[in-house]
């Protein structure tokens, strides 16, 4: 399994994609969820009770952050097939919105656009925020494993 | 003679009683400064003004019932702000509706207004935030909930329930998230700090050091 990581990772293009990946994902979930700000200062702030739900976002975006750059590398340099890429950009893209559609700006312009259909969506991104971040990890767990199995096959890793 | 003293006093009775029943009546007039406003919001359809209404800041905060940052808001960073600030007499605060995210929202942002005529706007409100369950829309904040809140007051019930099914304050709670648009809200909670040289916006659940670092200033 680390003999897939380091293949993948040993490539600083890899290794960069993945840092952008993660802060990316990180930065802008944390300011979607309010747990940091930009104005009028830069501050951070975790209020008490919402402590799990940073802990799956950095679960989901160093999860991105993984499995991303690698079935980038599968499909540049191995020309394998582009399916364990949408599982991963899926589970990326479920997790993401989840959290993103609540009373914020996003939420706020989706019903404002929508009307009724923005603010049922609204509300079923907000209710299960937590069951669709847990569903959005398991995605990109399984899809982690598969691609790691994809891997030791195409490139004939010894485990 | 007797019989005239009697018609007399019967028809006096019921004259003070009319009058004394129509001063009573709660009507939509009541706790409502129609030209007050705060900056360039007019806040005069929003919650009556909690702390010294003379204080020389005013927050103004747009906020949904049902908004989950409203209630993180309400529970980490208000209770600060009112013991440094609102009990001290120093900055006051008003409560404008931004009720958007469900049918539920509107509803019960109509129901404080209805807690208002019967002087208990305040209490309402912090039994509504005190009250909020995660699910958007779950069933927490419908009418008969409201109803059963209001009941927990202390609240005529005939007035609270004439208030909330006729729909009484449905054009205030309106106005109130017309004001939000009009000055750019884009999502509760949003505050406008506002005092004598101007006004400056803050949109999210901020923590409690962001106001005291625009408050203590201009204190």
């Amino acid at each position: 399994m680390t003999q897939a990581i380091k293949l993948v990772f040993s490539h600083s293009t890899y290794l960069a994609i993945s840092f952008v990946i993660f802060a990316s994902m990180l930065v802008g979930l944390l300011l979607l969820s309010e747990y940091i700000f930009l104005e009028p200062y830069v501050v951070s702030h975790l209020p008490p009770g919402t402590e799990f739900g940073l802990f799956l976002i950095v679960i989901l975006s160093a999860l991105s952050a993984l499995v991303i750059p690698m079935n980038i590398f599968r499909i540049s340099v191995l020309k394998s097939s582009k399916q364990k890429m949408n599982g991963s950009i899926f589970g990326s893209v479920i997790g993401s919105i989840a959290g993103a559609c609540s009373c914020g700006p996003i939420g706020f312009a989706l019903i404002s656009t929508f009307g009724s259909i923005g603010a049922t969506t609204t509300a079923f991104l907000t209710n299960y925020e937590t069951p669709i971040r847990v569903v959005a990890i398991a995605v990109l767990t399984v899809t982690y494993f598969t691609t790691v199995k994809s891997l030791k096959i195409e490139c004939k890793i010894n485990s | 003679m007797n019989k005239k003293i009697l018609i007399l006093g019967v028809i006096i009775v019921g004259i003070t009683v009319t009058i004394f029943t129509s001063f009573s009546t709660p009507s939509e007039t009541v706790n409502l400064d129609m030209g007050r406003t705060h900056g360039t919001i007019s806040t005069s359809m929003g919650s009556p003004i909690l702390g010294n209404p003379s204080a020389p800041i005013t927050i103004v905060e747009f906020g949904d019932y049902q908004c989950h940052q409203c209630n993180n808001w309400y529970h980490n960073t208000k209770p600060s702000i009112s013991h440094d600030y609102i009990e001290t007499g120093k900055i006051n605060l008003v409560f404008m509706d931004l009720a958007f995210l469900g049918n539920d929202s509107p509803k019960a942002a109509q129901a404080s207004y209805c807690a208002e005529d019967q002087g208990l706007y305040w209490d309402y409100h912090d039994l509504l935030y005190n009250s909020q369950e995660p699910e958007i829309d779950g069933g927490w904040a419908n009418s008969e909930r409201l109803k059963a809140f209001a009941f927990s007051l202390g609240l005529d019930m005939d007035l609270f329930d004439g208030c909330l099914d006729s729909g009484k304050y449905s054009k205030r709670v309106q106005y109130n998230i017309q004001q939000a648009h009009k000055h750019g809200v884009k999502g509760t909670p949003g505050f406008f700090i506002v005092g004598p040289d101007g006004q400056q916006q803050i949109g999210g659940a901020q923590p409690f050091s962001v106001f005291k670092q625009i408050l203590d200033p201009v204190i």
